[in-house]
């Protein structure tokens, strides 16, 4: 975080000592730093974004002005979510705000910036809520539990699964994804049995939980929940002997493989695990999302995972939408967010003028399914189910 | 099957919340007092145990070890420099007594979880497991390998509190003081030194509960909230002051928690524990095993 | 008495200046931050009154505001019904839930006067934090904002404020106010004068908390957003500090305590300080030393002797030094 911290601090500098000492430009950005909330998600979107702010301001900023981020922490909460915003908005009178990456803070951070109309970009909140409520601040870069339950649904109903439990935490993303899951396998899949279980995100010991499942093994177990419960959820099932087992797969709908501490924390049970992800390294990247790439790897020696690529992302359709309407005003940057058609880093991304769950939503969003076989294993070595270019072949899963 | 599965775990859960309970209810049986920072001395342990393990490089036993002091040495620090006032008095106080100690004690539980946010930082940490062996299988259920490890260890200390409580002479000027103050220092007792040596222990099997947990409860600040509450939980039922009791009370709402989460209702798993306490407190405030005729 | 007198001048003056303070201070956000401070204050006053006057240190205060904020967000969140209906169900529910906790606490002193309204308080946070189809648990209910200005909120919370503040006042002024020392200060003397216990108590318990209740429903209709972190042990602390540091037993303690810690904690948080480390702290100190808080100290150098009763903390008794 410092090295990244510095780099940002030097390019921001460098337009100062080109003769551009202008003030700069300010972008709020609410992510979750401390707990309750994944605070390993925040860290990964913050991460993006100063590499991309990086990024911009050696071009040049915007308006010739250098960006600066304005963070405040979330910790997962909705009420500080929301006093974060109010902060942001009225003490630091940023432009816009970008950054979230839990549903239920956006919730609570879009009514704030729908009451000042200020432009909002979200940049990891999956729950169709959001997106549902329809306000014209809200742009939505992020994945959505739509798609991501249909993509899941139909990777279930090609390996003819019957039974399924499902944990999702006590989230509106959580809760969200387990019921459009639950309706898109009715539709899709209508012969498997599905049902899940809400768990607290809080909570360590799942063992009450899990234990029947033992007694009563289920084809499959999906997971719908946010470190650091998921990683304990992992290792309970694992330890429990549930999943992933020769009787039952274990499905992860999460985007948990993700993250730098997956492996460190789940260890053996990450074997045979199958995910649902938004970043493989066979994934063809835009010249940008290289670039992103090749920063991230650079300062930190992990490959990335998607957050990084959807938190750049985020930054660089404000800078662009800034660019666009030649000023800082709320209303002119909500205008040409939504005429946004600019290369990001896995693809273009323009927003649909839809309602629902896709309202101003970046559709094109490429996804991949894939499995671990073997503990540690590196995103290259990992069997490609699904993805773009990989037509869907279930048969290539490896039963543990 | 299923019953024999929770009952299991929830024996296991509850030898763990023993050990964070024995200490609590030792100070009780001395002082009188609830200790509302309890909870801060099974964090220090966790954090210590999770430093020194991940950053000073300690082997995880030696770091339990490290666990085991930083609780008691934080105790230590709280008796001398907070508990003293309850002594000085002992005679004259009353009421103000109570009062003082539960703003004391809950001051002081708020300030160190603070200052660990403050020091440490809020973000969690796990331990790193005392043994690698993922699961164990004992035929009826399967154990990991850190909770069989844990469970060895908390087994053999509780078993060592309880002798040196019933047989070492420091164990039993304990036991003269939790009987009677007065008395026990008309008969020549240092009662000064039992109060801090009740601390001690009592803080260094938070702090080793902690540790021992850290692998899986993790080490943050606020980690010590949810077992202290349930060591209040234990001591209240099994009778304030009474070791005996806070090893059946800690057992029983181990496999009650275990038995009402999987057939009554886990999302309101916890909420079993309160109730029960404020049911005991109720009806038969002495708990289980302690002594009747106590003012509540 | 001088003490009294000088107390209720005290307050009369500190209302004043609050009642002055919006045309210092125009920026929304600061304004925010004093409308939440009132809250506290409100908070910090019932309190008081329960525990400073009343001699029953209940750790449950943050259960009654949560209570409080979260049945009108559910009234108005399954049923519709505004804020009008919302808020005084709040302080119905409140009053009715406070005598119960009253009664089963009735017997109970000191740690297991503290331990019952732990876990009550647990209890409430829990439930209601799990309960996800009622109060969506963690997240949080929306709740509508009430069509006032910041200024205008300001003077509502302040009226509230002042309301509990009245009703402190008066009830002490009254037979009750000596009904509710006599019992704090010898519960079983006070019995034998014919004080009848059960019912001043369970009474101040339930108006206490009736109070924290409309506190609590007022301000999730300020920050439209009812949760369950405004019940935890962490935000009863916070208000206990705020009424111990302020001054326990005292009638302007609890709102000097409740702006000190929220001015300062605003403070802090510029120089990166958790403001919770330095008040609870402070709170440590006061109750360590004996000290009366910030009010005390005011009061002692204003040359008030120290004719104070037994059984407050922080007043040791005369026979014993």
């Amino acid at each position: 975080m410092a090295v990244l911290g510095a780099a940002v601090a030097l390019a921001l500098a460098i337009p100062q000592v080109a003769g551009l000492a202008e003030e700069p430009v300010a972008i709020g950005v609410l992510v979750t730093q401390s707990p309750p909330g994944s605070v390993i998600q925040g860290t990964q979107v913050l991460d993006g974004l100063n590499i991309a702010a990086a990024m911009i301001n050696h071009r040049g900023g915007v308006l010739g002005r250098p960006l600066k981020l304005v963070v405040e922490d979330t910790s997962g909460l909705p009420e500080k979510g929301r006093s974060g915003a109010e902060k942001l908005i009225t003490r630091d009178h940023v432009v816009a705000i970008t950054g979230e990456h839990q549903s239920s803070v956006c919730l609570a951070e879009i009514e704030v910036v729908h009451r000042y109309g200020v432009p909002y970009v979200n940049t990891n909140c999956w729950a169709d809520a959001v997106r549902e409520k329809g306000y014209p601040e809200v742009f939505n870069t992020s994945p959505w539990n739509s798609l991501v339950s249909e993509a899941m649904a139909r990777v279930i109903k090609d390996m003819g699964v019957r039974r399924i439990v499902a944990f999702a935490e006590n989230t509106d993303y959580g809760i969200g994804q387990a019921k459009v899951l639950e309706q898109k396998l009715k539709e899709l899949s209508p012969g498997t049995a599905f049902t899940y279980q809400v768990v607290d995100r809080t909570a360590s010991d799942f063992t009450p939980t899990i234990l029947p499942l033992r007694t009563n093994p289920p084809d499959m177990v999906v997971t719908i929940l946010l470190p650091p419960a998921g990683y304990l959820l992992m290792n309970q099932l694992y330890e429990q002997g549930i999943a992933p087992a020769p009787r039952t797969w274990l499905f992860d709908g999460s985007g948990i493989s993700d993250y730098p501490d997956f492996w460190d924390n789940v260890k053996a049970a990450g074997k045979y695990l199958i995910s649902l992800g938004f970043y493989h390294p066979r994934m063809k990247l835009t010249p940008f999302g290289v670039q992103v790439r090749d920063a991230y790897v650079r300062q930190t020696k992990h490959e990335p995972g998607r957050l990084i690529f959807q938190a750049a992302d985020s930054l660089l359709v404000l800078a662009d939408a800034l660019r666009r309407a030649g000023s800082t005003d709320h209303a002119a940057v909500i205008r040409a967010l939504s005429t946004t058609r600019v290369l990001g880093t896995r693809g273009t991304i323009t927003f649909t003028k839809g309602h629902g769950a896709t309202f101003q939503q970046w559709t094109g969003i490429p996804y991949v399914v894939y499995q671990f076989t073997d503990v540690r294993q590196a995103l290259e070595e990992t069997r490609l189910i699904a993805g773009p270019g990989v037509a869907l072949d279930v048969h290539r899963l490896l039963k543990p | 099957m299923l019953f024999l599965d929770l009952t299991i775990n929830g024996l296991l859960t509850g030898t763990f919340y023993v050990l964070i309970a024995i200490g609590l209810t030792l100070v009780f049986g001395v002082l009188k007092v609830v200790n509302f920072a309890h909870g801060e001395f099974y964090m220090a342990g966790a954090y210590a145990y999770v430093l020194l393990a991940l950053r000073a490089g300690w082997s995880p036993w030696a770091a339990l070890g490290g666990a085991c002091a930083a609780g008691a040495v934080l105790a230590m620090v709280t008796e001398r420099l907070l508990m003293r006032p309850l002594y000085a008095t002992y005679t004259t106080w009353k009421v103000p007594k109570d009062e003082y100690a539960v703003l004391v004690t809950f001051g002081l539980s708020l300030f160190l979880m603070n200052l660990a946010t403050q020091v440490i930082g809020p973000q969690s940490y796990r331990g790193p497991s005392l043994v690698q062996i993922p699961r164990v299988d004992l035929g009826v259920a399967l154990i990991s390998g850190q909770r069989l490890a844990a469970l060895g260890v908390a087994a053999l200390v509780l078993a060592g509190t309880v002798a040196f409580i019933r047989w070492t002479p420091w164990g039993r000027e304990i036991q003269a003081v939790a009987q009677n103050r007065f008395g026990a220092s008309l008969a020549g007792i240092d009662t000064g030194r039992a109060s801090l040596v009740v601390f001690a222990l009592g803080g260094g099997l938070a702090g080793l509960a902690g540790a021992l947990l850290a692998p899986l409860y993790q080490a943050y600040p606020q980690v010590g909230a949810l077992p202290a509450a349930k060591a209040f939980v234990i001591v209240v039922l099994g009778g304030m002051g009474s070791v005996v009791g806070s090893i059946v009370g800690g057992l029983l709402l181990g496999v009650l928690e275990a038995w009402g989460a999987a057939y009554v209702s886990y999302a309101y798993q916890h909420v079993f524990g309160f109730l029960l306490l404020i049911l005991v407190l109720l009806l038969r405030p002495w708990g289980l095993f302690g002594e009747r005729a106590r003012e509540v | 008495m001088a003490t009294e007198t000088r107390q209720l001048r005290a307050t009369l003056a500190l209302f004043a200046l609050l009642a002055l303070l919006p045309w210092a201070v125009l920026q929304p956000y600061w304004q925010g931050v004093l409308i939440v401070a009132l809250y506290y204050a409100a908070l910090a006053v019932a309190w008081n009154l329960l525990a400073g006057y009343g001699g029953q240190f209940s750790l449950a205060p943050a259960a009654f505001s949560l209570l409080g904020g979260y049945t009108t967000g559910v009234l108005h969140y399954h049923a519709h019904l505004s804020p009008l209906v919302g808020i005084p169900a709040s302080v119905v529910v409140t009053f009715v839930v406070g005598d119960l906790l009253g009664r089963i606490v009735l017997k109970m002193r000191g740690p297991y006067l503290a331990l019952t309204t732990f876990a009550f308080l647990a209890i409430v946070n829990l439930v209601i934090a799990n309960s996800y189809a009622v109060t969506r648990g963690d997240l949080g209910l929306s709740v509508p904002a009430l069509p006032l200005t910041r200024p205008q909120y300001y003077y509502l919370f302040l009226l509230v404020l002042a309301a509990v503040q009245g009703v402190t006042y008066g009830l002490l002024r009254s037979r009750v106010g000596l009904f509710i020392r006599a019992i704090r200060d010898d519960e079983l003397a006070a019995a034998a004068r014919g004080v009848d216990v059960v019912r001043w108590k369970t009474r101040v318990f339930a108006i206490t908390s009736a109070m924290s209740g409309c506190a609590g429903a007022l301000y999730v209709h300020f920050s439209g957003l009812a949760s369950p972190e405004m019940g935890t042990i962490l935000e009863s602390g916070l208000v206990i500090s705020m009424a111990v540091v302020g001054g326990l037993g005292t009638l302007p303690g609890p709102i000097v305590g409740a702006f000190l810690v929220e001015a300062g904690a605003e403070a802090l948080r510029q120089v990166g300080v958790r403001h919770m480390l330095v008040f609870s702290a402070v709170m440590i100190l006061v109750a360590r030393t004996f000290r009366e808080g910030i009010w005390g100290a005011v009061e002692r150098l204003l040359g008030a002797p120290r004719v104070l009763p037994a059984s407050v903390p922080g007043r040791v008794p005369e026979e014993s030094r």
